[in-house]
């Protein structure tokens, strides 16, 4: 199970993560692209300048909260970021994540177990996460397999003609 | 099966739905504000393309511009009147009032129905006996645009009774935030909350809906009140009867919870939510007399009338500080209607107090009540993370229209029970 395997170097930011914060509601009349130099511009103005495509972000509980906006997802990947893992995370956060492609990981005690810059692997399906730096090994919450199935098809928009019929 | 397993499996064609399941279900109503409004617009033109499948289920309100401050904004909302038009959807322009008020108050949402809406306080119309929820543009364009459906997963489900009587000073504003400190943010992620006890039966409609507003910030999937009386007569009213019909609701003694939570809020205090979260809620001793400059009756959580008459009675002969600017935004025509005809329009103007247009009002800052740094205010509002009202270094309290009206008058945080 090679697929949804990353490896790379982390981005740190804390709990309560909103929305707000991920990007501000202004820069959604910008394309995504340069919005996405924007991504937490208040909490850590570094990240949307040096973040590198295939850095992993780590964050703490309920990240993504308040407004249920996708284009925060989409302007996260817009960044590169191959991957996040979380204590925990919103459910419109959690939701938009699948529905739009961006793998994602709740491990409870992965924020404790990074700094900032350690080389961290996840493996998302497999619902593992390690630090290289420290060989620590946490294990991931599963992921339902309608999401494991959503992703896999490209998204919520590739996967709606069939999904709008299923029965079970 | 609750009140939401009985409208899910209603919705998507079973005999019954269990927590776990994930079902595809009819949408009755999406409701969309002027900002997510554009992104969704675009989304669904660039990726998707359909036909919408039924135009009259699909609402959109502008309610964070109620007049554009730049071309920018005008641009959006041009582009959102002209989409609107083009598919015949519902449009609440400028001035209807904020998302969730103007939807209620114009009928468009009734018990038994699926509500979805991109804005995250969707799942107030819990209060509505709806199985409400928030999702993201590309649920929207993707399947409930094109379709009329969406896919959940049913969650589990936790009952909260309130009981007791509350204090003179403390209100259900109160009791919701003081449950984001019990529960805490993000305590009750995926769930459903669903509401009930003596207290909750004895409020008002829109007293529950500052409860059914708060779930979301415990995390929560949706939260509700099976609906009662109260909520038939005004659904009744607002012609918005037609999703309620057989639902095969269990008595709550045979339904599954995940857990059963019994609170006693006779003692509780007037709440107030600190920067920089929702959930840094404190009692109002802790943070009274922390100097404010702006105040703001509005947002999901205020403006309603029932927030005006209180003002009223909380400034009968008294006047604004003069340091403090009083922002009134009445959460929709009706409220501001009723509020002129009962006299309160005049008497806080009088009493030195702004009025603004029916809307979202600062929220976000998007057409007003941005701050500089060192500012701080005090509002009905439902959130106060940094740099959403302007600087990052600028403070917004939430508490009850009751604080916030005896706040505005002393210009910094007032215990309400002080001057009762």
């Amino acid at each position: 199970m090679s697929k949804y395997v990353f490896e790379g170097k982390s981005w740190k930011v804390g709990d309560f993560i909103p929305t707000d914060q991920i990007i501000k509601s202004r820069r959604v009349y910008q394309s995504i692209d340069k919005a996405a130099k924007y991504v937490f511009e208040d909490i850590n103005p570094r990240f949307g300048q040096e973040v590198q495509k295939g850095d992993i972000l780590v964050a703490g509980k309920h990240f993504g909260q308040s407004s249920g906006r996708a284009v925060a997802v989409k302007a996260l990947i817009a960044t590169g970021v191959s991957c996040i893992v979380a204590e925990s995370f919103s459910r419109t956060f959690y939701r938009n994540a699948f529905e739009i492609g961006l793998p994602i990981l709740e491990v409870s005690g992965v924020h404790d177990a990074v700094e900032e810059g350690d080389r961290i692997s996840v493996d998302v399906l497999g619902g593992v996460f390690c630090n290289e730096r420290t060989g620590e090994k946490l294990e991931g919450k599963p992921i339902d397999p309608f999401l494991i199935e959503m992703i896999e098809a490209g998204g919520v928009i590739a996967m709606a003609p069939k999904l709008v019929g299923r029965t079970t | 099966m609750t009140l939401i397993e009985a409208i899910l499996a209603r919705a998507s064609g079973r005999e019954t739905v269990k927590p776990g399941d994930v079902v595809v279900a009819n949408v009755d109503r999406m409701i969309m504000h002027d900002l997510s409004g554009y992104v969704t617009s675009k989304v669904f033109d660039e990726k998707v393309g359909l036909p919408i499948a039924n135009p009259d289920r699909i609402v959109m309100v502008f309610d964070h511009l109620f007049s554009p401050p730049s071309e920018t904004e005008a641009e959006v909302l041009q582009a959102d009147r002209a989409w609107a038009r083009k598919h015949g959807i519902n449009l609440l322009d400028c001035g209807n009032g904020n998302i969730h008020n103007a939807v209620v108050h114009n009928g468009f949402i009734g018990p038994g129905m699926v509500v979805v809406g991109s804005d995250s306080h969707t799942p107030v119309h819990g209060a509505m006996g709806a199985f409400a929820v928030a999702l993201g543009n590309d649920s929207h364009a993707g399947t409930v645009l094109p379709y009329s459906k969406a896919w959940f997963k049913v969650p589990e489900t936790i009952r909260i009774d309130l009981h007791g009587t509350l204090q003179p000073g403390t209100t259900p504003r109160d009791v919701a935030l003081w449950l984001v400190s019990q529960i805490g943010e993000g305590g009750a992620i995926y769930k459903a909350i669903e509401l009930g006890g003596p207290l909750v039966e004895e409020m008002s409609l829109f007293d529950r809906w500052l409860l059914t507003l708060i779930t979301v910030d415990l995390g929560a999937k949706c939260g509700y009140v099976d609906p009662d009386e109260k909520v038939f007569k005004f659904a009744r009213e607002h012609n918005a009867m037609q999703a309620w019909d057989e639902m095969e609701v269990s008595p709550v003694s045979e339904r599954k919870y995940e857990k059963r939570l019994e609170f006693d809020v006779s003692d509780l205090a007037p709440q107030v939510a600190c920067s920089p979260t929702v959930g840094n809620v404190k009692t109002v001793d802790k943070v009274a007399g922390t100097t404010i400059q702006y105040a703001e009756l509005g947002g999901h959580a205020g403006g309603r009338i029932e927030d005006l008459r209180v003002a009223a009675e909380v400034f009968k002969g008294k006047r604004v500080h003069p340091e403090v600017c009083l922002n009134i935004v009445p959460s929709s025509r009706v409220a501001f209607a009723q509020a002129l005809e009962e006299g309160i329009v005049a008497q806080l103007h009088e009493a030195g107090a702004m009025w603004f247009p029916p809307s979202t009002g600062s929220n976000q800052a998007v057409n007003m009540g941005a701050m500089a740094a060192g500012d701080a205010m005090i509002s009905t509002h439902s959130r106060n993370f940094p740099s959403r009202n302007g600087s990052i270094d600028a403070a917004m309290y939430l508490a009850s229209s009751h604080t916030v009206s005896a706040s505005a008058i002393a210009g910094c945080i007032t215990d309400i029970r002080e001057v009762l």
